[in-house]
């Protein structure tokens, strides 16, 4: 098989740190910038270089963002005595999108697990303490992820907000809209059936 | 040389731990009842249709069919055994810790048929409401029992029957030593002893003393780097602002 030159080759090697792209992606993605769409690729390198450079993360909630506070934890129409808990940036993207919760977030960027050495400190945790510390807080809202490790975080987030006297609540466990009964999976079902409401 | 190819069929097993590989794939550590611990690979358990999403979780008992060649499995069915309920709070910390410590110290494919029954029977415990302490400390020493390190609890080391009143310090290699005096390290009375043959914990006393029993006991086989789950406790009594009973161990 004929060889890249150094240069391609390396492109494409580069190419292979993004998820879901395996050599054969990274090549097709290398060789539609060179030949087809070379402003394309110099758009993507000033902005990757741009943004790698600059991104950090909000000072209030460690969403990414370029400026101190993001635009959420900026906003003046946002409830600021809520406080909405997960584990990941997409998943505030997702929660925003999808519901209309107007209150702010806190990112983890990770769950308690103890077995990978990830403890409360490196969840920012003592940062979290501080803010409900403050008192500006009343309610948070835990949206942590529904496996192990995201329960254990989500319970020892809440036993620091109850020492503030913060209201805490879970998001429901549930089946999914459209699911039909017979194939949604057992834990799921015994869940949504443990946590039924009342329905009028 | 070629590897052996082994399988097992609707094994019962728990999850240890499991990681992310690949795009939706996971690796399981489990413990099997058959096989002792064992890492499979759980192709598509991370994608949205997976059927084993939710099963394929710590604490949870399932039964597991799964095949190997090389130093890997490949999980092939999964089931779940009965329906259980997830310790909560500081209880499922110590379930991490229950966990850690087989991660550490049990090899692949080593088959400790007992210990798993100890193991299932913790995890149980954890979830209801049964005494924390006792029953870390009786996995603890079923553990060391299963490596073949097992505490001599019931006669001191000259062969004479353990006194609940009397002083011992215990040598790890050699036993229970009669002391005049509570002085120096690892010195307990007999009835903390008595209390870890029995798996019954008369006071709050003996049960600190059997801790740090344990844990001199286990470091050996556990190494130097400190267990995170075990700092992950003490951070949990720390948020409830309770006071922490140090061990020096």
């Amino acid at each position: 098989m004929a060889e890249f030159s150094p240069l391609v080759s390396e492109l494409i090697e580069a190419l292979r740190c993004l998820p879901g792209v395996g050599p054969k992606s990274a090549q097709r993605m290398a060789f539609h910038i060179l030949q087809r769409d070379r402003e394309g690729g110099m758009r993507l390198a000033r902005v990757l270089a741009e943004a790698v450079a600059k991104v950090g993360e909000c000072r209030y909630c460690r969403i990414l963002t370029e400026q101190a506070l993001c635009t959420i934890c900026s906003s003046g129409k946002r409830d600021r005595s809520t406080l909405c808990i997960v584990e990941n940036p997409a998943d505030v993207y997702a929660l925003d999108q999808a519901t209309d919760y107007s209150g702010l977030y806190f990112v983890l960027k990770g769950r308690l697990s103890p077995l990978d050495g990830i403890g409360p400190a490196e969840l920012g945790l003592d940062c979290l303490e501080k803010r409900f510390c403050e008192g500006e807080i009343r309610e948070i809202v835990l949206a942590t992820n529904s496996t192990v490790e995201g329960e254990a975080t989500a319970q020892f987030i809440a036993e620091m907000a109850y020492n503030n006297a913060i209201h805490v609540s879970r998001i429901a466990y549930g089946v999914p809209v459209g699911g039909e009964l017979e194939y949604v999976d057992s834990g799921t079902l015994s869940h949504a059936f443990a946590g039924r409401r009342e329905y009028r | 040389m070629m590897a052996e190819r082994r399988s097992s069929l609707l094994e019962p097993a728990y999850v240890l731990h499991r990681r992310a590989y690949r795009e939706s794939s996971a690796i399981a550590e489990l413990f099997t009842a058959e096989h002792g611990r064992l890492g499979v690979v759980a192709r598509g358990v991370r994608s949205s249709r997976s059927r084993w999403r939710a099963l394929l979780q710590p604490f949870t008992p399932l039964s597991v069919s799964w095949q190997a060649r090389g130093d890997l499995g490949t999980l092939t069915d999964v089931e779940l055994q009965w329906r259980s309920t997830l310790p909560t709070g500081r209880r499922l910390v110590s379930g991490f810790y229950l966990n850690e410590l087989l991660l550490r110290v049990l090899q692949r494919e080593d088959p400790y048929p007992e210990l798993f029954q100890c193991y299932a029977g913790a995890v149980l415990m954890l979830a209801s409401r049964g005494a924390e302490q006792p029953l870390l400390r009786c996995f603890e020493r079923d553990l060391l029992a299963a490596m073949g390190y097992g505490l001599l609890l019931s006669h001191d080391a000259d062969g004479s029957p353990i006194e609940p009143q009397r002083w011992y310090r215990y040598e790890i290699d050699k036993g229970a030593v009669p002391v005049t005096a509570p002085r120096g390290r690892l010195v307990v009375q007999g009835a903390t002893l008595s209390a870890l043959a029995s798996g019954v914990f008369p006071n709050a006393g003996v049960e600190v003393q059997a801790r740090q029993l344990m844990r001199a006991a286990l470091r050996p086989h556990v190494g130097e780097r400190p267990l995170k789950s075990r700092e992950l406790y003490a951070q949990y009594l720390g948020a409830k602002s309770q006071p922490q009973p140090r061990g020096d161990g």
